[in-house]
């Protein structure tokens, strides 16, 4: 039986709204180092999946050092074939509840090195972690990459926004994540 | 769940997604590649410019700043694939040039920055004063010459008088006209000082701006201590009194401390010279000059002869105090010998030593050939004395007509110093403190260094600095540069050239560590 008219439409309407959306989030991909997923509940697993559009400047990305923002616990990092994956440990400010266990030291920085990801070429870098409910919803938290190339260039994705700012403004944006209520 | 509604739903889903992406990252192209190379210097004129970005681009605007600060926008290029290809200009001048930019990427994000470069050389500072407008420098050196007078021949007189020899009542008043000179010019010389202190014309002289700014300067304090002499003088020649003499020396002192205070000479290094030069300068003066009218005056008196011999006994001592306060000062001040030529204001010593000369050769000729017949009271010999003593007066109102002159006239000392001053600004945020000093403060090659502090006066110890400066208003997009950290712990920018004046804007980018940076920024007037 074919579709009345009504759903039709609503089917191409939303088909090329669905486009133009596509459009625009597709572009961010572009230039700067960023999060798949950008918003996650706090208390909860998150998958961050850090995509690299490309080197320092035209040089190939050999080193991607992400350090953990406080807050964030529990974290495993996905190897990658042909890099070498390695954690720095340390201490928390305080200590966290992990369902129910205080966690109060843990991995604070990942960094995935000796491979070579070509200006041209794209790659996505993945760990999980834990959102403690300490963190506070409806608020960005900024995860800071640190992205080396051949030939010693560095491009540091580290600023986070002043109040009342946009990652926007800034050339080197931390990729960051919205914070949603507790579920 | 039927079909439209499931539509709905991811309808619903990817606006949120949208929503949730707007403000979120945009593509900013970077530049990768410029021809010719930022901060080099080429032997040639280039004929095309090249600006290489890590993405595709079109260009928004692009300017081309020449070393005389004239800017042209630029728009013939040709873009291919991720290369603007810039055809330059066919007459380029020697010199520092700013190649401004400002393009587009892909997703609508504009970026811009600039590139410096510099046909054969640098571009070296020009050499730009700003002058106030002529009748308000006539003002100021009218007003310095009445100053002068009234210290010189009224507040010298009334001491000569006190100390030396009492004169008639009728012989106060030439004094005392001397001294109301003084009060009335000090006004004056405070008012235009003012407004040359602003540049603001003739016109504004009652408004309280230019009287604040005079008031702010070091002129101030002079005419402070000057006015309170005067009137003491004036008090001293009227009103006798036990301790008249004090007074007297009082005031005369004052003239010293009043000109000690302020110019050009006062605030020479080393201060515990120069200072005490200024002021046994200025007493000399005005004690030898004092002295002649009332001397001129007791000539014509039946004891007149006592006066001169009193005088004769006092002048070598001042005489002394004036020549080697003078030469020291002199030295200080010129540097260079050939600058007594070449520079205006050797040419006004050299102006000003030719009339002290003439004087000193008056008052030898005085003192060797005339002072004797004169004190044995032969009356044409008094008469010529009396006349010559009148010339040597004229000259002395000349050498400080000519002294005036030095208000704008700075010496060469200070003109090279006043080129080398640094431009400074300070930052203070919560996070950081910054102290940046642009040296010369001026267009031309400059050095900036940066010493940082953290927001509680502790030592800040960053990875990396960059600076970025940028003129908005002459259209200059960022010109960046990573600082070089020094031995002393400073922060040290040293191949840049700014190539025009006004108010340019540092962004400093402080690298505290690996994955933590700080944002300064703040405004700082180069001079031309």
């Amino acid at each position: 039986m074919p579709a009345p008219f009504p759903q039709g439409f609503l089917t191409m309407k939303s088909l090329s709204l669905a486009a133009l959306v596509a459009a625009f989030t597709t572009a961010p991909a572009l230039a700067h180092v960023t999060l798949e997923t950008q918003q996650a509940p706090v208390g909860s697993t998150y998958k961050a999946v850090l995509r690299v559009p490309h080197g320092c400047k035209g040089a190939a990305t050999t080193k991607v050092r992400v350090r953990i923002p406080e807050g964030v616990i529990a974290v495993k990092p996905m190897p990658k074939p042909g890099w070498t994956l390695e954690t720095t440990k340390g201490k928390y400010e305080k200590a966290y509840d992990y369902y129910g266990t205080p966690t109060a030291e843990g991995v604070t920085e990942v960094s995935w090195s000796g491979g070579k990801l070509l200006d041209e070429h794209y790659d996505e870098f993945v760990l999980r972690a834990y959102l403690t409910a300490d963190l506070k919803p409806e608020t960005t938290l900024y995860v800071p990459v640190v992205q080396e190339c051949e030939g010693g260039a560095v491009e540091r994705w580290i600023e986070i926004p002043a109040a009342g700012k946009a990652a926007d403004d800034y050339k080197f944006p931390a990729p960051g994540l919205k914070l949603l209520p507790k579920k | 769940m039927n079909r439209p509604f499931r539509l709905l739903l991811v309808l619903l889903g990817l606006a949120i997604a949208s929503l949730a992406m707007a403000g979120q990252a945009l593509a900013h192209a970077a530049l990768t590649k410029t021809v010719p190379a930022d901060g080099a210097i080429v032997a040639s004129t280039p004929t095309e410019f090249s600006l290489s970005f890590s993405e595709p681009v079109s260009p928004l605007v692009l300017s081309l700043i020449g070393p005389d600060g004239t800017s042209r926008s630029l728009t013939r290029f040709v873009l291919t694939d991720r290369m603007l290809s810039i055809i330059a200009p066919g007459d380029l001048a020697h010199g520092t040039h700013v190649l401004s930019w400002r393009v587009v990427s892909e997703d609508g994000h504009p970026v811009g920055g600039s590139v410096l470069f510099s046909i054969g050389s640098p571009s070296a500072a020009p050499v730009v004063t700003t002058q106030s407008e002529p009748a308000v420098r006539f003002m100021l050196w009218l007003g310095k010459l009445g100053f002068y007078l009234g210290l010189a021949f009224g507040i010298g007189g009334a001491a000569f008088m006190a100390w030396v020899t009492p004169l008639p009542a009728v012989a106060r008043a030439p004094i005392a006209g001397f001294l109301v000179l003084g009060l009335l010019s000090v006004p004056i010389a405070f008012a235009a000082q003012g407004l040359d202190a602003l540049a603001l014309p003739l016109s504004a002289a009652l408004q309280p701006a230019a009287w604040q700014a005079a008031a702010a300067s070091s002129f101030g304090r002079t005419a402070l201590i000057a006015g309170l002499a005067l009137l003491v003088a004036l008090i001293v020649l009227f009103v006798p009194s036990r301790s008249g003499r004090l007074l007297a020396a009082l005031a005369w002192l004052g003239t010293g401390a009043a000109l000690a205070v302020s110019g050009h000479a006062s605030a020479a290094e080393p201060q515990l010279l120069t200072r005490p030069a200024v002021f046994l300068h200025a007493i000399g003066m005005a004690g030898w000059a004092g002295a002649l009218l009332p001397l001129a005056l007791a000539l014509r008196q039946p004891d007149g002869a006592l006066a001169l011999q009193r005088f004769s006994r006092r002048i070598p001592l001042l005489l002394l105090f004036i020549l080697l306060s003078g030469a020291a000062l002199a030295i200080v001040q010129v540097e260079r010998p050939q600058a007594l030529l070449t520079t205006p204001y050797g040419l006004v010593l050299t102006g000003k030593l030719a009339l002290v000369a003439a004087l000193i050769g008056l008052g030898a000729f005085n003192r060797y050939r005339l002072r004797g017949a004169a004190a044995s009271g032969r009356a044409n010999t008094r008469s010529l004395l009396t006349r010559i003593i009148a010339a040597e007066i004229a000259i002395i109102v000349a050498i400080l007509a000519i002294v005036a002159l030095w208000r704008f006239t700075p010496p060469p000392r200070a003109l090279a110093a006043t080129a080398a001053q640094p431009a400074s600004v300070h930052i203070h945020t919560e996070k950081a403190m910054a102290d940046i000093s642009v040296t010369p403060g001026r267009t031309g090659p400059v050095t900036i260094t940066v010493s940082l502090l953290d927001g509680e006066f502790g030592p800040l110890a960053a990875k990396e600095l960059r600076l970025a400066l940028s003129q908005p208003e002459a259209g200059i997009e960022p010109i960046e540069r990573q600082a070089i950290k020094q031995a002393d712990g400073n922060w040290q920018v040293s191949d840049l050239t700014l190539p025009i004046a006004g108010r340019w804007t540092i962004e400093l980018e402080i690298l505290v560590s690996d994955f933590e940076m700080t944002r300064l920024k703040e405004t700082v007037e180069i001079r031309p």
